[in-house]
C-alpha cells in the first residue's frame, strides 16, 4: 500500500524514465540475440574463404590474409571428384524434397479440408491420430521401416525416402493447412453451392484459389523439412551415388577431417537454397505456422 | 435435439434453400432414406458421410502403412531376442526379459538424466528466450522485419549444417570461442568443449538453443498480436507498470500459445537426433547420449534389435503421455476458439 502511496504523486518524469529502461533492456538484449545467431553464421562463411592452412591457426585470423574462392570452385567443378559428388548430392536433395512437397500437397489438401469442414464421425480422433503422428522420433519407425523398405525392395531407392517423408511430413502439412480453411468463411462455398456448384466444384474454384496462401506456406514447409532430413537417408541409402546433401556432406568430411574451409562452404551451399526460399516467401510461412496456435 | 453448430447446420440451410428449385431431388433422397431404416446410429452417420472419408483416406492410407505397421512391429519385436544381422526368422521369444535389460542397466539411468537435462535445459530457455526476444521486437523500429529476419534464419538451415558450424566454433585447437578466451585472458589456453564429460552437454544444448529459439520467437510473435491494445492502454491509465502489465494482461492472454510452444518444443528436444550424433555421436563416455541417440546405436551399431524395440516402446509410452497434454492443450485452444 505504501508504495503505490509513494509512486503516485511522483508523476510522469519518473515513469518514462522507467519505460525507457525496459525500452534499452530490450535494445541490449536484442544485440545479445543478434550476435548468437549471426557471429557462428559470419565465422562460417569467413572460414569458407580461406585456405586450409590459413583455417588452422591459433589464434586464428579474423579476417584471411588471402581470401579465396578455392572450397567453392572445388565444391561446384564437375571435372573434380569432390565436385561430381557435391553436385550429385544437391541433385538428389533436389529432387527427392520436389517430389515430397508436390505429393504432399496432394495428400494434404483434401485431409485438411475434410477435417476442417466435414463433420464425419470419427473426424476428432483421426485429426487427433494424424498430430499424435508429429510427437513420434524417427528412431522408432527407423528398424521396421528399415525391414519394410527392404522387403518392398525400396532400399537404396529415393523412393524410400519419399515415402518416409512424405508421412512425416503430412501432419504438420494437414495442420497448417487447417488453419487457413478454418479461416475462410464457409458463406463463400455456400454461395456457390446455391448457383449450382457442386460440393467439389466449390473446393477446387472457391477454395482452393483462396488458401493458395497456406498451400504456398506447406509447400515451402514440406522442402525446408525433406531437404534438412538427415536419419532416413542416414539409414536407407548405402550407395555414394544415392545420397543426398546432409548424409552425403557427413560421409565426405568424416573422410577429410582437417578440410574446415570445404566443410563451412559445402554447408553455406546447403543452406542456401532453403534460406533464399525462407526469405522469398517469409510472410505466408510466419502466417501459416501460426495460423493453427493463435485466434485472431 | 442439440445440433453441433458448423458444417452440420450448414446443411440444413442448404436444403432449405435449395427445396424450391430442386423438389424432385430432395423427395427422391428422402424416399430412398425411408427405404433404408435399418440405417441408424453410429453406422448410419458413417454412412451418411461416407463422402467425406475419400478427402481424408489417401493420407490415413500413407500413415496406416508407414506408421500403424512399424510401431505393432517394434511391440512385437521388443518381446523377442535377435541375432545380429536382421536374420530375423530366427528370433526367439523371451517375454520382458529386454525390459528387464535396460531397466536394471546403469547406462539406461545415466542416459535418461541426459535426456532430462537436455530437453528441459532446452526447451525452457528457448522458450524464455524466444519469448523475450518477442517481446523485445514487438514495438516498432528501422530495420525491424530484417532483424527478425536474421534471427529466424538458424531456424531454417539444416541441423547437420548447425553441427558443423558449431562443431569448428567449439574446435579445441582453432575454435573461436576459445581463442577469444584466451584472448580476454580468461583462460590460458582454449577449453575442451565437446571433449569433457562435465561440458559437453551444456554446449550441445547452446547449439540447440541458437536452432530453436527462432521457433518460440515466431509463435510468440503471432501471440502478442492478439493482445488488445485497449486493455493495456486501461491498464496503464489506471497506473500499471510496464511488468505489471505485462504480468496481469499480456501474458494471461498469451497462455494458450505459450503452453503450445513449450510443448511443441518440448517434443521436438526429446526427440532430436542429428546435433548430439553429429556433433559428438553421444560421447565421451556416453556423457551427451540421449535416449534416441542410444537406441540409434543399439540398433544400427551394436545390432541388438530386441533391447533397441524395448527402448523404443518405452520412448512410445513416455511419448504418450506427453501427448495426453500436447492434445488437451489443443484441444483447450479448440474449444476457445468455439466460444468467441
Amino acid at each position: 500500500m505504501s508504495t503505490t502511496a509513494e509512486t503516485v504523486p511522483q508523476g510522469l518524469g519518473r515513469r518514462r524514465m522507467r519505460v525507457d529502461g525496459w525500452r534499452w533492456t530490450g535494445r541490449i538484449f536484442l544485440a545479445f540475440m543478434l550476435l548468437y545467431t549471426a557471429v557462428p553464421m559470419i565465422w562460417m562463411l569467413i572460414t569458407s574463404i580461406k585456405s586450409g592452412f590459413a583455417a588452422m591457426q591459433f589464434p586464428p585470423q579474423w579476417w584471411p590474409d588471402e581470401p579465396t574462392l578455392a572450397s567453392y570452385e572445388k565444391l561446384l567443378d564437375p571435372q573434380n571428384s569432390v565436385g561430381q559428388d557435391f553436385l550429385r548430392f544437391f541433385w538428389n536433395s533436389l529432387f527427392v524434397s520436389t517430389v515430397t512437397t508436390i505429393l504432399s500437397v496432394i495428400v494434404a489438401v483434401p485431409a485438411a479440408y475434410a477435417f476442417s469442414r466435414f463433420s464425419f464421425p470419427g473426424r476428432n480422433f483421426l485429426f487427433f491420430a494424424v498430430l499424435l503422428r508429429n510427437m513420434f522420433p524417427a528412431v522408432i519407425f527407423l528398424v521396421p521401416l528399415f525391414i519394410l523398405m527392404r522387403l518392398l525392395g525400396l532400399m537404396n531407392t529415393h523412393g524410400s525416402l519419399i515415402l518416409t517423408y512424405l508421412t512425416f511430413g503430412l501432419p504438420l502439412a494437414i495442420w497448417l493447412l487447417k488453419g487457413f480453411y478454418d479461416n475462410i468463411p464457409v458463406q463463400l462455398e455456400q454461395a456457390a453451392r446455391i448457383d449450382g456448384a457442386t460440393r467439389f466444384q466449390a473446393f477446387i474454384l472457391i477454395v482452393m484459389p483462396l488458401s493458395t496462401p497456406g498451400i504456398i506456406a506447406t509447400a515451402i514447409y514440406s522442402f525446408i523439412g525433406a531437404w534438412n532430413e538427415y536419419i532416413y537417408a542416414y539409414t536407407f541409402l548405402t550407395k555414394n551415388d544415392q545420397l543426398t546433401l546432409p548424409v552425403g556432406i557427413q560421409r565426405f568430411f568424416s573422410e577429410n577431417t582437417t578440410d574446415f574451409p570445404g566443410l563451412m562452404a559445402a554447408s553455406f551451399m546447403m543452406s542456401v537454397p532453403v534460406v533464399v526460399l525462407f526469405l522469398v516467401l517469409q510472410r505466408y510461412f510466419v502466417r501459416a505456422l501460426t495460423e493453427g496456435a493463435v485466434k485472431h | 435435439m442439440m445440433q453441433p453448430v458448423g458444417p452440420e447446420k450448414i446443411r440444413f440451410v442448404q436444403k432449405k434453400q435449395r427445396h424450391a428449385t430442386v423438389t424432385i431431388v430432395t423427395c427422391k433422397a428422402e424416399a430412398r432414406r425411408r427405404l433404408q431404416p435399418g440405417r441408424s446410429g453410429v453406422l448410419g452417420k458413417i454412412w451418411k458421410h461416407r463422402a467425406d472419408y475419400a478427402y481424408v483416406l489417401p493420407a490415413i492410407a500413407v500413415m496406416l502403412v508407414v506408421i500403424a505397421y512399424p510401431i505393432y512391429y517394434t511391440i512385437e519385436l521388443s518381446f523377442f531376442k535377435t541375432p545380429p544381422g536382421l536374420q530375423l526368422r530366427d528370433k526367439t521369444f523371451i517375454g520382458f526379459d529386454n525390459y528387464a535389460t535396460i531397466l536394471t542397466s546403469e547406462l539406461f539411468w545415466r542416459v535418461t538424466w541426459n535426456t532430462l537435462v537436455w530437453t528441459l535445459g532446452s526447451t525452457l530457455i528457448a522458450f524464455v528466450l524466444g519469448f523475450a526476444t518477442a517481446l523485445a521486437l514487438h514495438r516498432e523500429f528501422v530495420g525491424r522485419s530484417l532483424l527478425r529476419a536474421i534471427l529466424i534464419i538458424p531456424w531454417v538451415i539444416s541441423a547437420v549444417a548447425a553441427s558443423y558450424i558449431w562443431k569448428w566454433i567449439y574446435h579445441s585447437d582453432f575454435g573461436i570461442i576459445g581463442a577469444v578466451l584466451v584472448g580476454l585472458g580468461l583462460a590460458d589456453r582454449p577449453p575442451n568443449f565437446i571433449d569433457s564429460v562435465s561440458t559437453v552437454l551444456p554446449s550441445l544444448i547452446v547449439v540447440n538453443i541458437w536452432r530453436e529459439f527462432p521457433f518460440a520467437m515466431i509463435m510468440m510473435m503471432a501471440g502478442l498480436q492478439t493482445v488488445p491494445e485497449q486493455l493495456l492502454r486501461a491498464a496503464r491509465v489506471d497506473g500499471a507498470s510496464a511488468w505489471q502489465r505485462f504480468w496481469h494482461v499480456t501474458f494471461p492472454h498469451l497462455r494458450n500459445v505459450s503452453t503450445v510452444t513449450i510443448l511443441l518444443l518440448a517434443v521436438a528436444n526429446f526427440n532430436s537426433f542429428i546435433i548430439p550424433w553429429i556433433m559428438t555421436g553421444g560421447g565421451p563416455s556416453n556423457a551427451s547420449h540421449i535416449w534416441i541417440t542410444h537406441i540409434y546405436e543399439l540398433a544400427f551399431g551394436r545390432q541388438r534389435w530386441g533391447v533397441a524395440s524395448a527402448y523404443s516402446v518405452l520412448l512410445f509410452l513416455t511419448l504418450m503421455t506427453l501427448g495426453y497434454f500436447y492434445v488437451r492443450a489443443l484441444s483447450g485452444n479448440e474449444r476457445q476458439e468455439g466460444s468467441p
